[in-house]
């Protein structure tokens, strides 16, 4: 009994350690005017659905539920949403050529056809952020009007 | 008594070592993240709003009969025609291979000769060819395939941009693409399809000879 005891409170100890160790926020207030939002037309369930299902990690500004303030799950979200702003960052659209911007959307499509995104361990805590068949249909169409209009 | 305490020392260091462990991989991820980063903001300089007509123009209207003869980009064309081969035979690492060759291609071309709108055009097709590379050298091969698409677009109109020496044949497979088409560039004149894997090795047809 002791032993459990003892491993309890080491793990504790650990725990209550590492949450002094600081990760970098995705937070900030401002939308910049190249915000994909802003330069395209977005039909409103469309942006809903992109807001809930993609800025958190595809944006500059995260919404973070409290959990996600907790380490080691902070360091795991960090690493997760600078990946994804690597990869597409939503707020900086208006930044990339026509060339890039079609080779983006097409990825976006393929992503979502093959739901690959959003990733399942985002939807699993997320349930709002899943596409049904016919919220996938309608964005798909829709990007690829946007694609073939650039 | 010492067991116990032996013990949950090993596990306090285990735990620990996981997390410093995870820690380090987060750490070296960034800096691969940052090398993203410099070269998205190094686009924001060259983005430019309405290029449209520029960039998009199809391959089609690339000019046939009069592509430049320049040798200046034969290590990028050589890199890509390495990819295009391995796909074809259905060979992801040969492909990865040819991406890491690709992406070192543009870091040595030398542009200093480039002005005005042809260094604008260069610079955007060389930024999206340059992701797909480096997705082609990390991904598995539908993916592979997938970026090679829009590589082989960004390549073709590279090749109508600034020209090459060698004799390539613009082919065009239209079960790609989920049945959208897509067009790749070869070294040969007789179809090898990268798209569809080695089973359909020879769908395809020549679109255009160019030199």
């Amino acid at each position: 009994m002791k032993v459990v005891k003892k491993i309890a409170l080491v793990l504790l100890i650990v725990f209550v350690g590492i949450q002094f160790i600081p990760t970098s926020r995705n937070q900030s207030d401002v939308v910049p005017a190249t915000d994909f939002m802003l330069v395209n037309k977005v039909p409103k369930p469309i942006t809903n659905k992109l807001q809930a299902s993609c800025y958190d990690c595809h944006s500059n500004n995260t919404k973070y539920p409290w959990y996600n303030k907790i380490q080691p799950v902070a360091w795991l979200l960090e690493d997760h949403i600078k990946e994804g702003k690597a990869e597409l960052n939503f707020n900086e659209w208006d930044d990339l050529s026509n060339r890039r911007k079609k080779s983006k959307l097409k990825s976006i499509i393929s992503q979502i056809e093959d739901g690959e995104m959003p990733l399942s361990s985002y939807t699993f805590i997320h349930r709002d952020a899943t596409f049904s068949d016919t919220e996938k249909q309608e964005i798909i169409k829709w990007m690829t009007q946007l694609k073939d209009s650039l | 008594m010492k067991n116990l305490k032996v013990s949950t020392v090993i596990l306090a260091m285990a735990f620990i070592g996981l997390t410093t462990i995870s820690c380090k991989d987060a750490k070296k991820e960034s800096t691969n993240e940052d090398g993203h980063q410099m070269e998205a903001s190094h686009d924001n300089n060259n983005n430019h709003k309405d290029e449209g007509s520029v960039s998009d123009t199809p391959e089609v209207e690339a000019n046939a009969d009069n592509t430049q003869k320049s040798t200046a980009t034969t290590p990028i064309i050589d890199a890509y025609i390495q990819i295009k081969n391995a796909l074809t035979t259905d060979n992801k690492n040969e492909a990865a291979k040819g991406g890491t060759a690709l992406v070192a291609a543009f870091s040595e071309f030398d542009m200093s000769s480039l002005t005005g709108e042809t260094h604008k055009e260069y610079m955007e097709i060389v930024e999206s060819a340059k992701e797909h590379a480096e997705h082609i050298v990390k991904s598995p091969i539908d993916h592979q395939r997938e970026h090679f698409e829009v590589l082989s677009t960004d390549i073709n109109d590279l090749v109508a941009l600034l020209g090459t020496e060698k004799t390539l044949y613009q082919d065009f497979c239209p079960m790609a693409s989920n049945g959208k088409g897509a067009i790749w560039l070869s070294e040969v004149e007789e179809i090898k399809n990268p798209y569809m894997g080695s089973k359909m090795s020879t769908c395809g047809s020549i679109q255009k000879q160019i030199n």
